[in-house]
């Protein structure tokens, strides 16, 4: 016989896959059209809402689930957890829509070098796709690799800036295009935050599956 | 000489001096359970069932139907042996006496050691006053100013005295289900038991006298220690602070509350906790 309890954790199972898809395709659409110089900016704002109100839906679902069956154990760790991974999913919708923002605040980028960016949101994508994963697999073991990736990103956000605060020769200096740096490091900013909050969503499983909290770095 | 110091010496005067000295050893809990067993004839109803229970703490037992909760806390206050063809083995050391040895009386070890059962079973031919005072009367206490004394302590212990202090000499059976419970809770306070049990003391009652209990029950032990039986498995997690889980007359898995509830060690107090059977 099936538990009351699943057919309210099976809707908000459901509810996290749902905001698991739409926050990547959040993500991939803003670095694409940071590459490309595309507008997206209208359709990316209505998926960060949409995570936003699905956010809200997990944790008022969540309560009510709480409130009714006094989840414990496993149910409970569950429940909790999804409140977590749905703000976590919620941010990267957020900072996709940053992401599309800063292109349409600082104009034509066209001619900027987009190497820096283009490589941490490689590693980022990656982090985005284990996320997930770990998440459909209740993998316990995706933080290790996840947060190895994520010292990668943090150092090459440092990186970035160390190279744009002390410029090498004036021949740098004079090639420094605000427009350009100021972008770069506006987007690797929200990169390097997307990609610590896929390293929270890992923790997040591994609390579930085994009931002990990571240190949150 | 205060009535618990009475009761005390009394107490100890049966114990003798091998137990006495074994019990130096196991002051570190206030209850030690020890591969206690116990039968129904030739049923077994509990099989190697140890546990330390901490001074000052609140321990549910837990588990389904028939798994030897009730059957454990009376082997508590040596209730067990009270029904016919019942025999028990292992050790249960409380303060340090194994309350099993041969020298001590199941008589004072039951004065030790206070119970309240599932349906309030006031004495009812006796009003609120001799419910009260009536175990005080059986042991001797005849001084009425003390007895008086006792009674009112009982009954604010028990956070019924402002309801029941101007009908005192009212049956006890005329209370409601609720108040009744706490005026069986009074009647064991009376006796100064340092260790209370609790055979699902709510079962029979509304919610709202439920939290009565459960919110007695967090505010007695500062003075108490108290093993309760429950079927409510959120009363467990709300009141208590150590949680055993039995199965088939076994523990299964003891530990802090929060740890039980939130994260146990076992896959089957796992499933029983989540409703997955039982």
């Amino acid at each position: 016989m099936t538990r009351l309890l699943d057919l309210g954790i099976d809707r908000i199972r459901n509810i996290i896959m749902d905001m698991a898809r739409l926050s990547e395709q959040s993500v991939f659409t803003s670095i694409d059209s940071y590459d490309k110089g595309t507008n997206v900016k209208k359709q990316i704002f209505e998926w960060s809402e949409k995570l936003r109100v699905l956010q809200d839906e997990t944790a008022d679902l969540a309560i009510e689930l709480i409130a009714r069956y006094q989840p414990v154990a496993t149910d409970l760790r569950f429940i909790r957890s999804c409140m977590e991974i749905a703000y976590g999913f919620s941010r990267f919708g957020r900072y996709a829509y940053d992401i599309v923002e800063v292109l349409e605040t600082i104009g034509h980028i066209n001619d900027c070098d987009k190497t820096a960016v283009l490589g941490m949101a490689s590693t980022v994508r990656e982090m985005i796709l284990l996320s997930v994963e770990a998440l459909q697999l209740r993998d316990k073991n995706a933080s290790a690799k996840l947060y190895e990736m994520d010292d990668t990103v943090d150092a090459l956000y440092r990186k970035y800036l160390r190279e744009v605060i002390t410029p090498q020769n004036d021949q740098d200096k004079k090639d420094m295009n605000p427009r350009c740096y100021i972008s770069a490091l506006l987007i690797l900013r929200y990169l390097e935050r997307i990609s610590d909050h896929a390293c929270y969503i890992s923790d997040s499983i591994h609390y579930i599956m085994t009931g002990r909290s990571s240190p949150r770095r | 000489m205060s009535n618990e110091e009475e009761l005390a010496r009394v107490v100890f005067s049966q114990g003798s001096e091998n137990a006495l000295k074994e019990g130096q050893k196991e002051q570190t809990y206030k209850v030690s359970i020890k591969k206690l067993e116990a039968w129904f004839g030739t049923k077994q109803a509990l099989k190697d069932v140890s546990l330390d229970v901490k001074e000052n703490t609140i321990t549910a037992i837990i588990g389904p139907s028939g798994c030897g909760k009730t059957t454990l806390i009376r082997c508590l206050n040596r209730m067990h042996e009270m029904t016919p063809s019942s025999r028990s083995r292992g050790q249960v050391i409380i303060d340090g006496i194994d309350i099993y040895d041969r020298n001590i009386d199941p008589v004072i070890i039951k004065r030790r050691i206070g119970m309240v059962f599932q349906k309030p079973n006031p004495f009812p031919t006796m009003s609120i006053y001799d419910n009260v005072a009536a175990g005080l009367k059986l042991n001797g206490v005849k001084d009425r100013q003390l007895i008086d004394e006792i009674v009112k302590e009982s009954l604010q212990g028990a956070g019924i005295w402002e309801e029941v202090k101007n009908e005192l000499d009212k049956p006890g059976m005329g209370l409601s289900g609720g108040q009744q419970q706490r005026l069986c809770i009074a009647r064991a306070l009376a006796m100064q038991p340092e260790v209370l049990l609790m055979d699902e003391p709510t079962s029979a009652l509304d919610p709202m006298a439920s939290t009565k209990i459960e919110e007695l029950v967090h505010d007695l032990k500062q003075e108490l220690t108290i093993i309760i039986v429950t079927h409510n498995m959120q009363q467990a997690a709300r009141v208590s602070d150590y949680t055993a889980f039995m199965y088939l007359g076994a523990l299964v898995e003891y530990g802090p509350t929060k740890k039980i509830f939130e994260n146990p060690e076992k896959e089957l107090t796992e499933r029983y906790i989540s409703g997955k059977f039982g």
